[in-house]
Protein backbone atom coordinates (compact mmCIF):
# COMPACT_ATOMS: atom_id res chain seq x y z
CA UNK A 1 0.00 0.00 0.00
CA UNK A 2 2.77 2.40 0.96
CA UNK A 3 6.27 1.65 -0.16
CA UNK A 4 9.39 3.58 0.68
CA UNK A 5 12.70 2.88 -0.99
CA UNK A 6 15.94 4.45 0.20
CA UNK A 7 14.14 7.53 1.39
CA UNK A 8 16.70 10.05 2.58
CA UNK A 9 16.03 13.50 3.96
CA UNK A 10 18.90 15.86 4.58
CA UNK A 11 19.23 19.39 5.87
CA UNK A 12 22.24 21.35 4.56
CA UNK A 13 23.95 18.10 3.59
CA UNK A 14 23.41 16.44 6.97
CA UNK A 15 21.09 13.45 6.65
CA UNK A 16 18.34 13.35 9.28
CA UNK A 17 16.83 10.24 7.71
CA UNK A 18 18.96 7.77 5.77
CA UNK A 19 17.75 5.14 3.32
CA UNK A 20 14.45 4.32 4.94
CA UNK A 21 13.05 1.31 3.11
CA UNK A 22 9.72 -0.05 4.15
CA UNK A 23 6.45 -1.36 2.88
CA UNK A 24 3.19 -1.21 4.77
CA UNK A 25 0.26 -3.50 4.01
CA UNK A 26 -3.31 -3.29 5.32
CA UNK A 27 -3.59 -4.65 8.83
CA UNK A 28 0.09 -4.15 9.67
CA UNK A 29 0.77 -2.64 13.06
CA UNK A 30 4.28 -1.24 13.00
CA UNK A 31 5.95 0.42 15.96
CA UNK A 32 8.65 3.02 15.43
CA UNK A 33 10.90 3.42 18.45
CA UNK A 34 13.74 5.82 19.01
CA UNK A 35 14.81 8.75 21.15
CA UNK A 36 14.55 12.46 20.37
CA UNK A 37 16.40 13.26 17.19
CA UNK A 38 16.26 9.71 15.86
CA UNK A 39 14.17 10.81 12.88
CA UNK A 40 10.86 9.21 13.92
CA UNK A 41 8.71 12.26 13.36
CA UNK A 42 10.49 13.28 10.15
CA UNK A 43 9.84 9.76 8.90
CA UNK A 44 6.13 10.12 9.69
CA UNK A 45 5.95 13.53 8.03
CA UNK A 46 7.55 12.08 4.88
CA UNK A 47 4.80 9.45 4.75
CA UNK A 48 2.26 12.27 4.78
CA UNK A 49 4.13 14.31 2.17
CA UNK A 50 4.68 16.98 4.80
CA UNK A 51 8.47 17.01 5.10
CA UNK A 52 9.74 20.54 5.86
CA UNK A 53 10.61 22.64 2.78
CA UNK A 54 14.22 22.86 3.91
CA UNK A 55 14.62 19.09 3.66
CA UNK A 56 16.41 17.71 0.63
CA UNK A 57 14.67 14.47 -0.28
CA UNK A 58 15.83 11.54 -2.35
CA UNK A 59 14.60 7.98 -2.83
CA UNK A 60 11.03 7.10 -3.58
CA UNK A 61 7.60 6.89 -1.99
CA UNK A 62 4.80 4.94 -3.65
CA UNK A 63 1.25 5.16 -2.36
CA UNK A 64 -1.10 2.59 -3.92
CA UNK A 65 1.44 2.18 -6.71
CA UNK A 66 1.48 5.89 -7.50
CA UNK A 67 4.96 7.44 -7.47
CA UNK A 68 4.71 10.29 -5.01
CA UNK A 69 8.24 11.60 -5.53
CA UNK A 70 6.95 13.49 -8.57
CA UNK A 71 3.60 14.31 -6.95
CA UNK A 72 2.37 17.85 -6.51
CA UNK A 73 0.91 19.25 -3.31
CA UNK A 74 -2.62 18.69 -4.64
CA UNK A 75 -1.83 15.02 -5.34
CA UNK A 76 -0.76 14.72 -1.72
CA UNK A 77 -3.91 16.47 -0.54
CA UNK A 78 -5.98 13.81 -2.29
CA UNK A 79 -4.09 11.14 -0.38
CA UNK A 80 -4.02 12.77 3.04
CA UNK A 81 -7.03 11.99 5.20
CA UNK A 82 -8.42 9.48 2.68
CA UNK A 83 -5.47 7.12 2.44
CA UNK A 84 -3.08 8.25 5.15
CA UNK A 85 -4.09 10.13 8.29
CA UNK A 86 -2.20 11.16 11.37
CA UNK A 87 -2.82 11.57 15.10
CA UNK A 88 -0.49 13.99 16.84
CA UNK A 89 1.03 14.07 20.29
CA UNK A 90 -0.49 17.14 21.85
CA UNK A 91 -4.27 17.04 21.41
CA UNK A 92 -4.77 20.57 22.72
CA UNK A 93 -2.40 22.03 20.14
CA UNK A 94 -3.85 19.98 17.30
CA UNK A 95 -7.44 21.14 17.82
CA UNK A 96 -8.72 24.59 16.96
CA UNK A 97 -9.74 26.06 20.33
CA UNK A 98 -12.39 28.32 18.77
CA UNK A 99 -14.26 25.51 17.01
CA UNK A 100 -16.74 23.02 18.34
CA UNK A 101 -15.08 19.62 18.09
CA UNK A 102 -18.00 18.21 16.06
CA UNK A 103 -17.37 20.79 13.33
CA UNK A 104 -13.65 20.03 13.38
CA UNK A 105 -14.34 16.33 12.79
CA UNK A 106 -17.01 17.05 10.15
CA UNK A 107 -14.78 19.38 8.13
CA UNK A 108 -12.65 16.77 6.27
CA UNK A 109 -15.86 14.96 5.30
CA UNK A 110 -17.29 18.13 3.77
CA UNK A 111 -14.01 18.91 2.00
CA UNK A 112 -13.03 15.46 0.77
CA UNK A 113 -16.39 13.82 0.25
CA UNK A 114 -18.43 16.90 -0.58
CA UNK A 115 -21.30 15.96 1.70
CA UNK A 116 -23.56 18.47 3.45
CA UNK A 117 -22.78 19.89 6.86
CA UNK A 118 -25.69 18.04 8.39
CA UNK A 119 -24.67 14.69 6.90
CA UNK A 120 -21.07 15.30 7.95
CA UNK A 121 -22.15 16.03 11.54
CA UNK A 122 -24.17 12.81 11.56
CA UNK A 123 -21.05 10.94 10.45
CA UNK A 124 -19.03 12.74 13.13
CA UNK A 125 -21.51 11.49 15.73
CA UNK A 126 -21.06 7.91 14.51
CA UNK A 127 -17.27 8.36 14.70
CA UNK A 128 -17.53 9.73 18.25
CA UNK A 129 -19.44 6.59 19.21
CA UNK A 130 -16.89 4.37 17.49
CA UNK A 131 -13.96 5.87 19.39
CA UNK A 132 -15.79 5.61 22.70
CA UNK A 133 -16.52 9.24 23.53
CA UNK A 134 -19.13 9.34 26.28
CA UNK A 135 -22.25 11.48 25.73
CA UNK A 136 -21.32 11.87 22.05
CA UNK A 137 -24.29 14.11 21.14
CA UNK A 138 -23.37 16.68 23.76
CA UNK A 139 -19.64 16.49 22.97
CA UNK A 140 -20.20 17.42 19.33
CA UNK A 141 -21.16 20.90 20.45
CA UNK A 142 -18.34 21.36 22.96
CA UNK A 143 -15.04 23.16 22.59
CA UNK A 144 -11.63 21.47 23.11
CA UNK A 145 -11.08 23.13 26.51
CA UNK A 146 -14.21 21.48 27.85
CA UNK A 147 -12.82 17.99 27.23
CA UNK A 148 -10.26 16.01 29.21
CA UNK A 149 -6.93 15.04 27.65
CA UNK A 150 -8.09 11.50 26.90
CA UNK A 151 -11.36 12.75 25.34
CA UNK A 152 -9.42 15.23 23.20
CA UNK A 153 -7.17 12.47 21.94
CA UNK A 154 -10.28 10.45 21.08
CA UNK A 155 -11.62 13.43 19.12
CA UNK A 156 -8.33 13.59 17.20
CA UNK A 157 -8.58 9.89 16.44
CA UNK A 158 -12.16 10.37 15.22
CA UNK A 159 -10.90 13.23 13.04
CA UNK A 160 -8.15 11.06 11.59
CA UNK A 161 -10.60 8.23 10.90
CA UNK A 162 -13.22 10.49 9.29
CA UNK A 163 -12.34 9.64 5.69
CA UNK A 164 -11.59 5.94 6.33
CA UNK A 165 -7.82 6.05 5.86
CA UNK A 166 -6.00 2.85 4.96
CA UNK A 167 -3.06 3.87 7.12
CA UNK A 168 -3.16 5.69 10.43
CA UNK A 169 0.06 7.21 11.73
CA UNK A 170 0.02 7.92 15.45
CA UNK A 171 2.96 10.10 16.52
CA UNK A 172 3.43 9.77 20.28
CA UNK A 173 -0.36 9.60 20.76
CA UNK A 174 -0.18 8.75 24.46
CA UNK A 175 2.85 10.71 25.65
CA UNK A 176 0.82 13.63 27.02
CA UNK A 177 -1.65 11.39 28.85
CA UNK A 178 -1.85 9.73 32.27
CA UNK A 179 -0.78 6.09 32.39
CA UNK A 180 -4.26 4.57 32.70
CA UNK A 181 -5.72 6.87 30.02
CA UNK A 182 -2.73 6.14 27.76
CA UNK A 183 -3.46 2.46 28.12
CA UNK A 184 -7.07 2.90 27.00
CA UNK A 185 -6.06 5.04 24.00
CA UNK A 186 -3.46 2.46 22.97
CA UNK A 187 -6.02 -0.33 23.16
CA UNK A 188 -8.51 1.80 21.22
CA UNK A 189 -6.02 2.29 18.37
CA UNK A 190 -5.33 -1.44 18.24
CA UNK A 191 -9.03 -2.26 18.23
CA UNK A 192 -9.74 0.24 15.43
CA UNK A 193 -6.84 -1.07 13.34
CA UNK A 194 -8.16 -4.62 13.66
CA UNK A 195 -11.81 -3.77 13.07
CA UNK A 196 -11.13 -1.58 10.07
CA UNK A 197 -8.32 -3.68 8.60
CA UNK A 198 -6.32 -0.48 8.75
CA UNK A 199 -2.55 -0.29 8.89
CA UNK A 200 -1.19 1.45 11.99
CA UNK A 201 2.19 3.08 12.41
CA UNK A 202 2.68 3.75 16.09
CA UNK A 203 5.54 6.09 16.91
CA UNK A 204 6.68 6.31 20.51
CA UNK A 205 9.72 6.48 22.72
CA UNK A 206 7.86 4.37 25.26
CA UNK A 207 8.78 0.74 24.66
CA UNK A 208 6.06 -0.67 26.91
CA UNK A 209 3.33 1.12 24.93
CA UNK A 210 4.77 0.04 21.60
CA UNK A 211 4.99 -3.54 22.84
CA UNK A 212 1.30 -3.43 23.63
CA UNK A 213 0.19 -1.82 20.37
CA UNK A 214 2.21 -3.42 17.61
CA UNK A 215 3.27 -6.74 16.13
CA UNK A 216 6.29 -5.39 14.32
CA UNK A 217 8.88 -2.89 15.45
CA UNK A 218 11.46 -0.66 13.85
CA UNK A 219 14.19 0.87 15.99
CA UNK A 220 15.69 4.15 14.80
CA UNK A 221 18.85 5.93 15.84
CA UNK A 222 20.30 9.08 14.30
CA UNK A 223 18.05 8.81 11.23
CA UNK A 224 18.89 5.17 10.48
CA UNK A 225 16.71 2.13 10.88
CA UNK A 226 19.03 0.03 13.05
CA UNK A 227 16.82 -2.95 13.74
CA UNK A 228 13.54 -4.46 12.56
CA UNK A 229 11.54 -7.50 13.48
CA UNK A 230 8.49 -8.89 15.26
CA UNK A 231 7.88 -6.81 18.40
CA UNK A 232 8.22 -9.59 20.98
CA UNK A 233 11.37 -10.99 19.35
CA UNK A 234 13.10 -7.62 19.19
CA UNK A 235 12.24 -6.79 22.81
CA UNK A 236 13.21 -10.23 24.10
CA UNK A 237 16.37 -10.82 22.07
CA UNK A 238 17.61 -7.48 20.72
CA UNK A 239 20.41 -7.70 18.16
CA UNK A 240 21.69 -4.17 17.70
CA UNK A 241 23.82 -2.74 20.53
CA UNK A 242 21.62 0.37 20.61
CA UNK A 243 18.44 -1.66 21.06
CA UNK A 244 20.18 -3.63 23.79
CA UNK A 245 21.31 -0.44 25.53
CA UNK A 246 17.84 1.08 25.30
CA UNK A 247 16.19 -1.97 26.83
CA UNK A 248 18.81 -2.18 29.57
CA UNK A 249 18.25 1.47 30.50
CA UNK A 250 14.56 0.92 31.26
CA UNK A 251 13.81 0.96 34.97
CA UNK A 252 12.95 -2.70 35.50
CA UNK A 253 10.78 -2.69 38.56
CA UNK A 254 13.86 -3.51 40.52
CA UNK A 255 12.72 -2.13 43.79
CA UNK A 256 15.39 0.05 45.31
CA UNK A 257 17.26 -2.11 47.79
CA UNK A 258 20.08 -0.70 49.81
CA UNK A 259 23.12 -2.84 50.48
CA UNK A 260 25.02 -2.89 53.78
CA UNK A 261 26.57 0.51 53.00
CA UNK A 262 23.21 1.98 52.08
CA UNK A 263 23.89 2.10 48.34
CA UNK A 264 21.25 1.33 45.75
CA UNK A 265 21.94 -0.36 42.47
CA UNK A 266 22.28 2.01 39.52
CA UNK A 267 20.45 1.77 36.22
CA UNK A 268 22.31 0.66 33.13
CA UNK A 269 23.03 3.58 30.81
CA UNK A 270 24.22 4.22 27.29
CA UNK A 271 27.33 6.39 27.69
CA UNK A 272 27.36 9.85 26.14
CA UNK A 273 24.50 11.53 24.31
CA UNK A 274 23.20 11.76 20.76
CA UNK A 275 25.52 14.16 18.90
CA UNK A 276 23.96 17.05 16.95
CA UNK A 277 22.98 16.17 13.37
CA UNK A 278 26.05 17.50 11.52
CA UNK A 279 28.37 15.71 13.96
CA UNK A 280 26.84 12.24 13.61
CA UNK A 281 29.39 9.71 12.38
CA UNK A 282 29.16 8.96 8.67
CA UNK A 283 29.41 5.22 9.26
CA UNK A 284 27.24 3.62 11.88
CA UNK A 285 25.39 6.44 13.64
CA UNK A 286 25.89 4.70 16.97
CA UNK A 287 29.68 4.68 16.65
CA UNK A 288 31.32 6.50 19.53
CA UNK A 289 28.69 5.35 22.02
CA UNK A 290 28.77 1.65 21.23
CA UNK A 291 30.42 -0.73 23.71
CA UNK A 292 31.50 -3.19 21.00
CA UNK A 293 32.82 -0.79 18.43
CA UNK A 294 34.98 -2.17 15.61
CA UNK A 295 37.65 -0.28 13.68
CA UNK A 296 35.47 0.39 10.64
CA UNK A 297 32.28 1.39 12.49
CA UNK A 298 32.73 5.17 12.45
CA UNK A 299 33.55 5.36 8.74
CA UNK A 300 31.82 2.42 7.09
CA UNK A 301 28.09 2.23 7.17
CA UNK A 302 26.60 -1.18 8.02
CA UNK A 303 23.72 -2.26 5.79
CA UNK A 304 20.42 -3.43 7.22
CA UNK A 305 20.82 -7.18 6.79
CA UNK A 306 18.57 -10.07 7.50
CA UNK A 307 19.57 -12.14 10.50
CA UNK A 308 16.70 -14.60 10.54
CA UNK A 309 13.19 -14.70 9.14
CA UNK A 310 11.65 -11.28 9.53
CA UNK A 311 14.50 -9.96 11.63
CA UNK A 312 17.18 -7.60 10.46
CA UNK A 313 19.72 -5.24 11.96
CA UNK A 314 22.38 -2.84 10.71
CA UNK A 315 25.57 -3.68 12.57
CA UNK A 316 29.10 -4.68 11.59
CA UNK A 317 29.18 -7.15 14.47
CA UNK A 318 26.86 -9.38 12.44
CA UNK A 319 29.47 -9.63 9.65
CA UNK A 320 32.21 -10.36 12.14
CA UNK A 321 30.18 -13.05 13.87
CA UNK A 322 29.22 -14.59 10.53
CA UNK A 323 32.79 -14.84 9.20
CA UNK B 1 18.31 8.05 63.92
CA UNK B 2 18.04 11.75 64.59
CA UNK B 3 14.91 13.79 63.92
CA UNK B 4 13.68 13.71 60.32
CA UNK B 5 14.87 16.38 57.93
CA UNK B 6 11.35 17.30 56.98
CA UNK B 7 8.08 16.62 58.70
CA UNK B 8 4.69 17.45 57.28
CA UNK B 9 1.64 17.13 59.50
CA UNK B 10 -1.92 17.27 58.29
CA UNK B 11 -1.09 19.46 55.30
CA UNK B 12 -4.23 20.72 53.62
CA UNK B 13 -4.61 23.16 50.78
CA UNK B 14 -7.94 24.26 49.35
CA UNK B 15 -8.63 26.33 46.28
CA UNK B 16 -11.80 28.29 45.61
CA UNK B 17 -13.06 27.50 42.14
CA UNK B 18 -14.89 30.04 39.96
CA UNK B 19 -18.45 30.71 41.04
CA UNK B 20 -20.87 28.45 39.17
CA UNK B 21 -23.99 30.42 39.93
CA UNK B 22 -24.49 33.90 41.32
CA UNK B 23 -26.50 32.69 44.28
CA UNK B 24 -24.24 29.89 45.39
CA UNK B 25 -20.96 30.14 47.17
CA UNK B 26 -18.10 29.09 44.90
CA UNK B 27 -17.14 25.40 45.08
CA UNK B 28 -13.95 24.52 46.93
CA UNK B 29 -11.39 22.05 45.65
CA UNK B 30 -9.27 20.34 48.27
CA UNK B 31 -6.05 19.85 46.31
CA UNK B 32 -4.16 18.34 49.22
CA UNK B 33 -6.12 16.79 52.05
CA UNK B 34 -4.48 16.06 55.37
CA UNK B 35 -1.10 14.82 54.10
CA UNK B 36 1.33 13.61 56.73
CA UNK B 37 4.81 12.38 55.93
CA UNK B 38 8.47 12.79 56.80
CA UNK B 39 11.76 12.61 54.95
CA UNK B 40 15.10 11.64 56.47
CA UNK B 41 18.45 12.85 55.24
CA UNK B 42 19.81 10.61 52.50
CA UNK B 43 16.41 9.08 51.78
CA UNK B 44 13.89 9.47 49.00
CA UNK B 45 10.16 9.82 49.42
CA UNK B 46 8.20 9.20 46.24
CA UNK B 47 4.85 10.88 45.64
CA UNK B 48 2.76 8.99 43.09
CA UNK B 49 -0.60 9.68 41.52
CA UNK B 50 -2.27 10.69 38.29
CA UNK B 51 -2.51 14.28 37.09
CA UNK B 52 -4.82 16.28 39.31
CA UNK B 53 -4.08 14.16 42.35
CA UNK B 54 -2.35 17.02 44.15
CA UNK B 55 1.29 15.96 43.77
CA UNK B 56 2.53 19.31 42.54
CA UNK B 57 0.51 21.27 45.10
CA UNK B 58 2.18 19.18 47.77
CA UNK B 59 5.59 20.08 46.33
CA UNK B 60 4.65 23.77 46.27
CA UNK B 61 3.61 23.59 49.92
CA UNK B 62 6.90 21.96 50.90
CA UNK B 63 8.80 24.59 48.91
CA UNK B 64 6.82 27.33 50.68
CA UNK B 65 5.60 28.69 47.35
CA UNK B 66 2.15 28.31 48.88
CA UNK B 67 0.81 28.42 52.39
CA UNK B 68 -1.25 25.50 53.70
CA UNK B 69 -4.79 26.15 54.96
CA UNK B 70 -4.20 23.62 57.71
CA UNK B 71 -1.28 21.66 59.04
CA UNK B 72 2.36 22.54 59.05
CA UNK B 73 5.71 21.76 57.52
CA UNK B 74 8.66 21.47 59.84
CA UNK B 75 12.02 21.70 58.17
CA UNK B 76 14.72 20.85 60.70
CA UNK B 77 12.24 21.88 63.33
CA UNK B 78 11.49 25.24 61.71
CA UNK B 79 8.30 26.05 59.81
CA UNK B 80 8.99 27.91 56.56
CA UNK B 81 5.41 29.18 56.48
CA UNK B 82 5.61 31.11 59.72
CA UNK B 83 9.12 32.59 59.61
CA UNK B 84 9.65 36.13 58.35
CA UNK B 85 10.32 36.72 54.67
CA UNK B 86 13.93 37.57 55.45
CA UNK B 87 14.43 34.32 57.34
CA UNK B 88 12.63 32.35 54.62
CA UNK B 89 15.02 33.80 52.05
CA UNK B 90 18.00 32.36 53.87
CA UNK B 91 16.15 29.19 54.71
CA UNK B 92 15.58 28.52 51.01
CA UNK B 93 19.25 27.62 50.70
CA UNK B 94 18.27 24.44 52.50
CA UNK B 95 15.58 23.26 50.07
CA UNK B 96 15.68 23.58 46.30
CA UNK B 97 13.61 22.31 43.43
CA UNK B 98 14.11 20.67 40.03
CA UNK B 99 11.25 21.15 37.57
CA UNK B 100 9.91 18.93 34.85
CA UNK B 101 10.67 20.82 31.66
CA UNK B 102 14.39 21.41 31.12
CA UNK B 103 13.51 23.67 28.18
CA UNK B 104 11.17 25.93 30.11
CA UNK B 105 13.08 26.23 33.36
CA UNK B 106 16.26 27.90 32.05
CA UNK B 107 16.31 31.48 30.77
CA UNK B 108 17.32 31.14 27.09
CA UNK B 109 18.96 34.58 27.08
CA UNK B 110 21.24 33.99 30.03
CA UNK B 111 24.42 31.97 30.13
CA UNK B 112 23.92 28.90 32.26
CA UNK B 113 26.54 30.06 34.77
CA UNK B 114 24.25 33.00 35.51
CA UNK B 115 21.21 30.74 35.87
CA UNK B 116 23.02 28.35 38.18
CA UNK B 117 24.19 31.23 40.41
CA UNK B 118 20.66 32.63 40.67
CA UNK B 119 19.71 30.74 43.87
CA UNK B 120 22.93 32.05 45.47
CA UNK B 121 21.94 35.63 44.69
CA UNK B 122 18.28 35.08 45.57
CA UNK B 123 19.02 33.63 48.99
CA UNK B 124 21.90 35.96 49.76
CA UNK B 125 24.47 33.18 50.11
CA UNK B 126 28.04 33.98 51.13
CA UNK B 127 31.16 32.92 49.31
CA UNK B 128 32.48 33.13 45.80
CA UNK B 129 29.62 32.32 43.39
CA UNK B 130 31.94 31.42 40.49
CA UNK B 131 33.66 28.76 42.54
CA UNK B 132 30.37 27.32 43.77
CA UNK B 133 28.95 27.24 40.24
CA UNK B 134 32.04 25.45 38.93
CA UNK B 135 31.75 22.92 41.72
CA UNK B 136 28.06 22.30 41.06
CA UNK B 137 28.73 21.84 37.33
CA UNK B 138 31.40 19.28 38.10
CA UNK B 139 29.12 17.42 40.47
CA UNK B 140 26.52 16.91 37.74
CA UNK B 141 29.10 15.71 35.24
CA UNK B 142 29.54 18.91 33.22
CA UNK B 143 32.68 20.99 32.72
CA UNK B 144 33.24 24.37 34.40
CA UNK B 145 33.78 25.94 31.00
CA UNK B 146 30.13 25.12 30.19
CA UNK B 147 29.12 28.01 32.47
CA UNK B 148 29.75 30.42 29.60
CA UNK B 149 27.34 28.66 27.23
CA UNK B 150 23.65 29.27 26.57
CA UNK B 151 20.89 26.69 27.20
CA UNK B 152 20.29 26.07 23.48
CA UNK B 153 23.79 24.62 23.20
CA UNK B 154 22.80 21.68 25.40
CA UNK B 155 20.66 18.58 24.89
CA UNK B 156 17.58 17.88 27.02
CA UNK B 157 19.48 15.59 29.36
CA UNK B 158 22.30 18.09 29.80
CA UNK B 159 19.77 20.83 30.54
CA UNK B 160 18.25 18.72 33.26
CA UNK B 161 21.77 18.28 34.68
CA UNK B 162 22.09 22.08 34.63
CA UNK B 163 18.76 22.38 36.46
CA UNK B 164 20.07 19.94 39.06
CA UNK B 165 23.33 21.91 39.33
CA UNK B 166 21.25 25.02 40.01
CA UNK B 167 19.32 23.17 42.69
CA UNK B 168 22.40 21.89 44.52
CA UNK B 169 24.51 25.04 44.26
CA UNK B 170 23.30 26.33 47.63
CA UNK B 171 24.20 22.95 49.21
CA UNK B 172 20.62 22.15 50.18
CA UNK B 173 19.59 19.37 52.52
CA UNK B 174 16.37 18.67 50.62
CA UNK B 175 15.74 18.42 46.91
CA UNK B 176 12.20 18.50 45.53
CA UNK B 177 12.06 16.91 42.07
CA UNK B 178 8.69 17.41 40.37
CA UNK B 179 8.54 14.99 37.41
CA UNK B 180 12.21 15.79 36.91
CA UNK B 181 12.89 12.86 34.57
CA UNK B 182 9.49 12.56 32.89
CA UNK B 183 10.37 14.63 29.84
CA UNK B 184 13.59 12.75 29.16
CA UNK B 185 14.34 9.88 26.80
CA UNK B 186 14.83 6.46 28.34
CA UNK B 187 18.63 6.36 28.19
CA UNK B 188 18.96 9.97 29.39
CA UNK B 189 16.43 9.30 32.12
CA UNK B 190 18.61 6.47 33.42
CA UNK B 191 21.65 8.78 33.44
CA UNK B 192 19.82 11.51 35.37
CA UNK B 193 18.35 9.03 37.89
CA UNK B 194 21.82 7.62 38.52
CA UNK B 195 23.13 11.16 38.97
CA UNK B 196 20.45 11.89 41.56
CA UNK B 197 21.33 8.70 43.45
CA UNK B 198 25.04 9.57 43.30
CA UNK B 199 24.43 13.08 44.62
CA UNK B 200 22.18 11.72 47.32
CA UNK B 201 24.82 9.27 48.53
CA UNK B 202 27.54 11.91 48.30
CA UNK B 203 25.74 14.85 49.88
CA UNK B 204 23.20 13.05 52.06
CA UNK B 205 20.33 14.81 50.33
CA UNK B 206 16.76 14.08 51.25
CA UNK B 207 14.70 13.90 48.06
CA UNK B 208 11.00 14.42 47.54
CA UNK B 209 10.52 12.68 44.22
CA UNK B 210 7.28 13.27 42.36
CA UNK B 211 6.48 11.04 39.42
CA UNK B 212 3.63 9.31 37.67
CA UNK B 213 6.01 6.60 36.45
CA UNK B 214 6.00 3.78 38.96
CA UNK B 215 8.94 1.92 37.43
CA UNK B 216 11.08 5.05 37.87
CA UNK B 217 9.82 5.50 41.41
CA UNK B 218 10.64 1.87 42.20
CA UNK B 219 14.26 2.37 41.21
CA UNK B 220 14.99 5.39 43.42
CA UNK B 221 12.51 5.68 46.31
CA UNK B 222 12.75 4.33 49.85
CA UNK B 223 9.27 5.42 50.89
CA UNK B 224 6.14 6.06 48.93
CA UNK B 225 3.00 8.12 49.28
CA UNK B 226 0.16 7.42 46.85
CA UNK B 227 -2.28 10.26 46.24
CA UNK B 228 -5.72 10.27 44.66
CA UNK B 229 -7.73 13.48 44.33
CA UNK B 230 -5.78 15.11 47.14
CA UNK B 231 -6.11 12.26 49.61
CA UNK B 232 -3.33 9.98 50.75
CA UNK B 233 -4.57 6.51 49.86
CA UNK B 234 -1.47 4.58 50.82
CA UNK B 235 1.93 5.27 52.31
CA UNK B 236 4.85 3.29 53.62
CA UNK B 237 8.02 1.54 52.52
CA UNK B 238 8.28 1.58 48.72
CA UNK B 239 9.15 -2.11 48.52
CA UNK B 240 6.06 -3.13 50.51
CA UNK B 241 3.66 -0.98 48.52
CA UNK B 242 5.00 -2.01 45.13
CA UNK B 243 5.07 -5.70 46.00
CA UNK B 244 1.71 -5.86 47.72
CA UNK B 245 -0.42 -2.73 47.24
CA UNK B 246 -3.31 -2.80 49.69
CA UNK B 247 -5.34 -0.04 48.07
CA UNK B 248 -7.35 -0.65 44.88
CA UNK B 249 -6.22 2.69 43.42
CA UNK B 250 -2.55 1.77 43.87
CA UNK B 251 -3.29 -1.58 42.27
CA UNK B 252 -4.90 0.11 39.28
CA UNK B 253 -1.86 2.42 38.94
CA UNK B 254 0.41 -0.60 38.98
CA UNK B 255 -1.71 -2.37 36.38
CA UNK B 256 -1.79 0.70 34.16
CA UNK B 257 1.99 0.96 34.36
CA UNK B 258 2.10 -2.42 32.64
CA UNK B 259 4.50 -4.44 34.73
CA UNK B 260 5.03 -6.36 31.48
CA UNK B 261 8.39 -4.91 30.51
Amino acid sequence: MIELANLTASFDGAAALRDATLSVAPGDRLGVVGESGSGKTLFALCLMGMAPDAANLSGSIHVDGQDMSVASESDWQAIRARRVAMVFQEPMAALNPLRRVGVTVAEPLMVHEGISRQAALARALALFKEVGINEPEARLRQFPHQLSGGQRQRVLIALALACNPALLIADEPTTALDASVALRITDLLVRLAKERQMALIFISHDLATVARATNEIMVMYGGDIVERGPTTDVLETPIHPYTKGLLAALPKWLIAQRDAEGKRSRLATIPGSVPPLPELPQGCRFAGRCQNELANCATERPALQQKSVGRSAACHLLDRDAS
Amino acid sequence: MSAPLLQAQGLTRRYRLPRQSFFQSPPVLTAVDNATFSINAGETLGIVGESGSGKSTLARLVMAFETPDEGQVLFRGQCPHTVSNRELRTMRQQFQMVFQDPYGSLDPRRKIGWSIAEPLRATGADGDPTKQVDEALEQVGLHYSDAAKYPHEFSGGQRQRIAIARAIVTRPALLVADEAVSALDVSVQAQVLNLMMDLQDELGLGILFISHNLAVVASICDHLLVMQRGKTVESGAAADILRAPSNPYTQSLLNAAGVAL
